[in-house]
């Protein structure tokens, strides 16, 4: 019986302290969060109520809560599926062998190593009114763009749009690269031979081989970016007038700036409740195809 | 139809536009930065992209560098990217290499666990780990921010150092295994050397993460002792006047370090990054 156990469960020694560390701090403070989101948990003053579900009530009744959380959708969305498109075009273009193309290849993933608060920087930087790179070159084109795009209701929104393209789609394009190169010439050769143009080769041989590699990476950067705070924060924090408020930056500042922990708690709740949903359905597709 | 040539020629043509378009996006706001760290106030705001020879100057980075804390907050950053590189490959490689070799009962269901932690909305987690933190009395330390910012960086590391193990032959260690090497032996003599560009790439990104982290660290610091570069380039940002020569110097030393890094594991990078992704 033990000595069964032992040699079933060999591995265990070797993932023990991973486990501990990650059940320390992320599974123990996920349920705290649970808890606290049914309490009026608050930084300022110690003690808390059991409240119920007076929070979640709270939060059904907030506008501000609705724009963040319509607002994550959209930009989740949106972002996953542009990354996508520009990182397989992106790739496409690495792929061809032609004079120079290492260079570019080696350099482009740059933006995905640096801080979030240097691209927040760098991007106030390049759209300042008046000697901004980007108003320099419309204003030597003729347009006249002289308000901040960060501060401006309309603009504001799809320039995090492209901030978060800016850092991620150098990183779809590469992993496309890759996976793109992994694929053997005499498929693409028996394709030729079958009488397939570009279009076709492309259709039936680089999409199902980048297949595998595109539901990783969608995967993972719809649970990134949905859990993102610092592109947001550190670019407009949420304004100008909440038309760029997420899910994360709204839990945070109810957390740090009012101190009503109780209450930032179920943000992180619904946050939670509505990845879960993802990824379960997800998992679903997934098992029904792999069947 | 188009013929050969010509299709070579499209071909070419649509590629180039393609790199050019990518390199003006991608590139040029990190070339505009630098360019602007060494010119003077009256050049950057010239609003011209011009700049004469005497009007570039290296004030900006002896101004950053004397009059700031910011050699200060550069120490706190590496010393706490180093913590927390360290502490998470010591964590993750057994981890990793466990869940890949060993016999495990419902090693799935660790595998998917360890996997969708990446759900789990760090903003909410650090609610309580700052209460944890501050109670063990690690508030505005470098260990606090550094157990804070291991959170962020295991799941995927384990993910990832997994996926890689998985890809590498096994029959060396067996054989290790039976000329007698123990675990200890057959881990640092035959895994680790043959596993080491995989372990590089995880090590660059914990490094990586810990270093562009702002929200552990605007949590759990909150005194300029422990200040990192970012909540720095975060509160030079937000200034009511704009020194742009200063800030932009104040951005590109933080991001040399991480280019500089990336420049070494560069061509691996996206091999180790997405070995949880590829099964062979």
């Amino acid at each position: 019986m033990k000595a069964r156990f032992i040699k079933e469960n060999s591995g265990l020694p070797l993932i023990m302290p991973t486990l501990v560390v990650m059940a320390l701090f992320s599974v123990l403070p996920l349920i705290e969060g649970f808890r606290l989101s049914f309490t009026d948990s608050n930084l300022l003053n110690k003690g808390e109520h059991w409240i119920g579900l007076q929070s979640y009530v709270k939060l059904a009744h907030d506008p501000i809560f609705w724009g963040a959380f319509l607002h994550s959708l959209v930009l989740t969305a949106s972002v996953v599926v542009l990354q996508l498109v520009l990182g397989l075009i992106l790739a496409l273009a690495l792929k061809q062998e032609v004079p120079g193309i290492r260079f570019v290849r080696s350099i482009i993933m740059a933006s995905w190593v640096i801080p979030v608060a240097a691209t927040a920087i760098i991007f106030q930087f390049m759209v300042e009114p008046g000697y901004g790179f980007y108003n320099i070159v419309l204003h030597a084109l003729g347009i006249k763009a002289n308000n901040f795009w960060f501060g401006d209701l309309q603009l504001a929104f799809p320039v995090i749009i492209l901030l978060h393209l800016w850092r991620n789609v150098p990183f779809y394009g590469i992993a496309f690269l890759a996976a793109i190169q992994a694929i053997p010439h005499t498929t693409y050769e028996a394709a030729e031979i079958d009488g397939a143009g570009p279009w076709r080769s492309f259709v039936h041989v680089t999409v199902p081989g980048v297949r595998n590699m595109m539901i990783v990476m969608v995967t993972i950067h719809v649970l990134w970016t949905f859990n993102n705070f610092d592109m947001v924060y550190l670019s407009t924090g949420g304004g100008p007038v909440y038309a760029t408020e997420v899910l994360p930056v709204y839990l945070y500042l109810q957390a740090w700036q009012s101190y009503s922990v109780g209450y930032a708690s179920s943000i992180g709740v619904v946050m939670f409740v509505v990845l879960m949903i993802y990824f379960v359905v997800y998992i679903r597709i997934y098992e029904r195809r792999e069947t | 139809m188009l013929t050969k040539r010509q299709r070579r020629t499209f071909r070419y043509v649509l590629t180039y536009l393609v790199c050019v378009v990518a390199f003006l996006f991608f590139i040029t706001p990190m070339l505009w930065i630098a360019y602007s760290s060494f010119r003077t106030p009256e050049a950057i705001f010239s609003a011209k992209i011009y700049t004469a020879a005497k009007d570039f100057t290296v004030d900006n980075y002896k101004t950053v560098l004397s009059v700031t804390d910011f050699p200060v907050y550069f120490w706190n950053s590496l010393r706490l990217g180093l913590v927390v590189t360290a502490a998470s490959m010591l964590l993750s490689i057994p981890g990793a290499y466990g869940l890949s070799r060993y016999p495990l009962r419902g090693k799935n269901a660790y595998i998917m666990g360890v996997f969708s932690m990446q759900m789990f909305p760090v903003v909410l987690l650090l609610i309580p780990i700052y209460t944890v933190i501050f109670a063990i009395g690690l508030f505005n330390t470098i260990v606090g921010v550094a157990l804070g910012q291991l959170m962020l960086v295991l799941p995927f590391a384990v993910w990832m150092l997994k996926g890689y193990f998985d890809n590498l032959p096994k029959d060396i260690e067996d054989s290790a295994r039976i000329d007698g090497c123990n675990l200890f032996q057959t881990l640092s003599r035959i895994v680790l050397p043959i596993s080491a560009p995989g372990i590089m790439v995880a090590a660059f990104y914990a490094f990586v993460v810990s270093w562009g982290d702002y929200l552990v660290v605007s949590v759990i610091s909150q005194s300029q002792r422990t200040s990192t570069l970012t909540l720095a380039l975060q509160r030079l940002g937000s200034a009511l006047i704009l020194r742009w020569g200063q800030v932009a110097a104040a951005t590109v030393l933080t991001i040399v370090p991480t280019i500089l890094l990336f420049s070494f594991v560069q061509t691996r990078l996206v091999e180790g990054l997405t070995s949880g992704a590829v099964k062979s």
